[in-house]
């Protein structure tokens, strides 16, 4: 196969576009929960939960809708409960995370293994519903007829318009920015924390979910550090959703490069490309690509 | 003073009770909720761990990389420095080591064994260096970071088992000599016989000992924990506050790598891809719950060594993945418990 035939053809693009959607909607539902200044480093862990609920209750249940729905409660369930440990307990928020990725991830685990007997992966599932007739296009039908892909791409003005444009964003910033100034003129920071935190419950849900949907089953391993992929974007993106969905497509075209020179068998470390994120993230940090900086009061519990 | 640390080591362990009985209480709660008896489940884990010299000795063997990592994350919690790196440390220096190890086997014992250790201590004390400079040089908090070091760690260590060391087709290095390999307590004990328990958990409690040492009975120990508890104080009383930090990041770091003794030395004799198994996390949880005190983590790790080899020996009765729950459980009710206990501590002063 000719690699650079491939790179500019509509297959590539929907391939991109793909890898995209779960990166930004991570990326995002990391981002509202730091707007209002409290970190969440367990996208990965929300993201493993809803993945696995949604296969389950599709197993279950046969019923994807019905998955979709129970899946996104759970994680905002989940979401309560991280907001209980950071926003009411005041908690460490970066241990916090730690604990519910080792809890997240286990639980799958173990409840997979309860349930399926299989360490590896659950039986297969339906995806969800695509719209109809743009499905049968050609190459990027499928990508352009997803209903989650469709919501991912209106997310980036959206979540534009709801930082910068409307008083909910302006408070949420305040909270992650200056919660003391903001709760003097009357902003109930507490809450909008929860708000923020809970958002990127059903954001992570959904990333999660939109995997699993895609792949047809959970596998345990499958969320492969996407979560953590998610917040280096948003790091790079430096909080903004213009400029994190830049990131997302940059990583996801990264990623859509490497699985076409695995597919065209030229022989390239790939463990060198899937590095790339990760390495630029630190060299975003360290200052020598553009700058970065978080909310003002971002990871300070009040 | 004097009745301030009294007070607080009363709460440390009311609040270390209360978490482990609401771990047992939720564990057992999960365990009736799949139908089982978790009075049977806890019976068989008692049992099997200390039944048998076996047992005691895989539990003890699991208690080992444990102890080591606890410690080393320890130095640097003790620093307010959020070590999240460890996994991608450890598997560095435990790879080094099994090259060093395999490539320098012409040596003399006497010169092999410190160069393996060095060579170790050096690369995982260079990847925890990176997000220490970048903290005290640019500002930027060490937790992303060290969590985006892990990631090209293991990316680096893959692409160089793949391209260079790997035996073929697996994802190990090759077999290092018999002669260098750590001898197993069952060499010179009988009764732990079978198991892979081996010297390094002496050197691990040595270890533990050792920072413990370290941070409550030297100058060094005090600067570190002054940093940790307030910045400007430290400053303002003549302490160099990057240099502890650096230097406490250094040694945190270097010092996991320690666990390649157990694991490639002790055990297998080579590395191998995926060992660690989230050690580097499940360190952060024994830690915690010792107050990253080394002696308690001796305790810690040990309880969680049990569960670890525990949850093999009822695998045929409730999946062992249940540990993993148990152990995140844990993690979770210090925190929170700890967090309630002090609040209540306060409130009453």
């Amino acid at each position: 196969m000719d690699i650079f035939g491939y790179i500019i053809s509509l297959s590539f693009l929907a391939q991109v576009l793909r890898l995209f959607t779960p990166y930004y909607l991570g990326a995002s539902a990391a981002n509202f929960s730091e707007r209002g200044g409290v970190i969440n480093i367990a996208i990965e862990g929300f993201m493993i939960t809803s993945a696995f609920c949604y296969a389950l209750f599709a197993v279950l249940t046969g019923n994807v809708l019905l998955s979709l729905f129970l899946a996104v409660t759970i994680n905002i369930l989940f979401s309560l409960l991280y907001s209980a440990f950071t926003i009411k307990l005041k908690i460490n928020q970066i241990v916090t995370g730690v604990g519910f990725n080792l809890l997240m991830a286990g639980l799958a685990k173990f409840i997979m293994m309860l349930i399926f007997r299989s360490s590896s992966n659950t039986p297969r599932i339906e995806s969800l519903p695509h719209i109809p007739f743009i499905a049968d296009m050609p190459g990027i039908g499928k990508v352009l007829a997803d209903y989650i892909i469709i919501f991912t791409f209106l997310l980036v003005p959206i979540s534009q318009y709801l930082i910068y444009k409307t008083k909910f964003g302006l408070r949420l910033r305040s909270a992650g920015e200056n919660p003391a100034a903001a709760e003097s003129l009357g902003v109930n920071v507490r809450n909008y924390k929860l708000y923020g935190v809970m958002l990127s419950g059903f954001l992570s849900a959904l990333a999660g979910i939109w995997l699993a949907s895609n792949q047809n089953s959970f596998s345990d391993g499958m969320i492969a550090g996407r979560g953590y992929i998610a917040i280096a974007a948003m790091i790079i993106g430096k909080w903004k959703p213009w400029n994190i969905f830049w990131a997302c497509i940059m990583f996801a075209a990264f990623e859509a490069f490497e699985i076409s020179l695995q597919i065209s068998g030229i022989n390239f470390p790939s463990q060198l490309l899937q590095m790339l994120p990760y390495l630029i993230t630190v060299l975003v940090l360290i200052g020598f690509i553009g700058k970065t900086k978080p909310p003002a009061a971002d990871g300070i519990p009040y | 003073m004097e009745l301030r640390l009294k007070n607080k080591l009363r709460e440390n362990i009311i609040s270390i009770t209360i978490s482990l009985i609401l771990t047992l209480f939720i564990t057992s709660v999960i365990i009736l909720l799949i139908g089982k008896n978790p009075f049977d489940i806890f019976g068989i884990i008692i049992s099997e761990v200390f039944g048998s010299g076996y047992g005691l000795g895989q539990a003890l063997f699991k208690a080992t990389p444990l102890i080591i990592t606890g410690s080393a994350l320890a130095i640097c919690f003790h620093a307010s420095l959020f070590n999240i790196g460890a996994e991608g440390q450890l598997n560095l220096g435990a790879f080094v080591m099994s090259l060093a190890a395999f490539y320098f086997s012409a040596l003399p014992a006497y010169l092999l064994f410190p160069v393996v250790i060095i060579l170790g201590f050096a690369v995982s004390a260079f990847w925890g260096y990176i997000p220490a400079i970048i903290k005290i040089k640019k500002g930027v908090s060490e937790v992303i970071t060290t969590i985006m070091m892990n990631f090209i760690a293991m990316a680096l260590i893959n692409f160089l088992l793949i391209e260079f060391f790997a035996v073929k087709s697996t994802v190990r290095t090759e077999k290092i000599a018999d002669w260098i390999m750590i001898p197993k307590l069952s060499a010179y004990f009988q009764f732990f016989q079978g198991s892979s328990v081996n010297l390094t958990f002496f050197i691990a409690l040595a270890l533990a000992f050792a920072v413990y040492f370290m941070l409550y009975k030297t100058k060094f120990g005090y600067y570190i924990k002054a940093v940790g508890f307030n910045e400007t104080a430290a400053k303002y009383i003549g302490i160099k506050n990057n240099r502890i930090m650096l230097l406490s990041f250094l040694i945190g770091s270097g010092l996991t790598s320690l666990v390649g003794l157990n694991f490639v030395l002790g055990y297998k004799g080579y590395y191998e891809f995926g060992f660690s198994n989230n050690l580097g996390f499940t360190a952060i949880a024994v830690a915690l719950l010792a107050k990253n005190n080394p002696i308690g983590i001796i305790f810690t790790s040990l309880l969680f060594g049990m569960l670890d080899y525990g949850g093999l020996t009822v695998n045929t009765v409730i999946p062992k993945e249940i540990m993993f729950v148990v152990q995140a459980v844990v993690i979770l009710s210090i925190l929170s418990v700890d967090k309630i206990v002090n609040n209540y501590f306060q409130s009453k002063d």
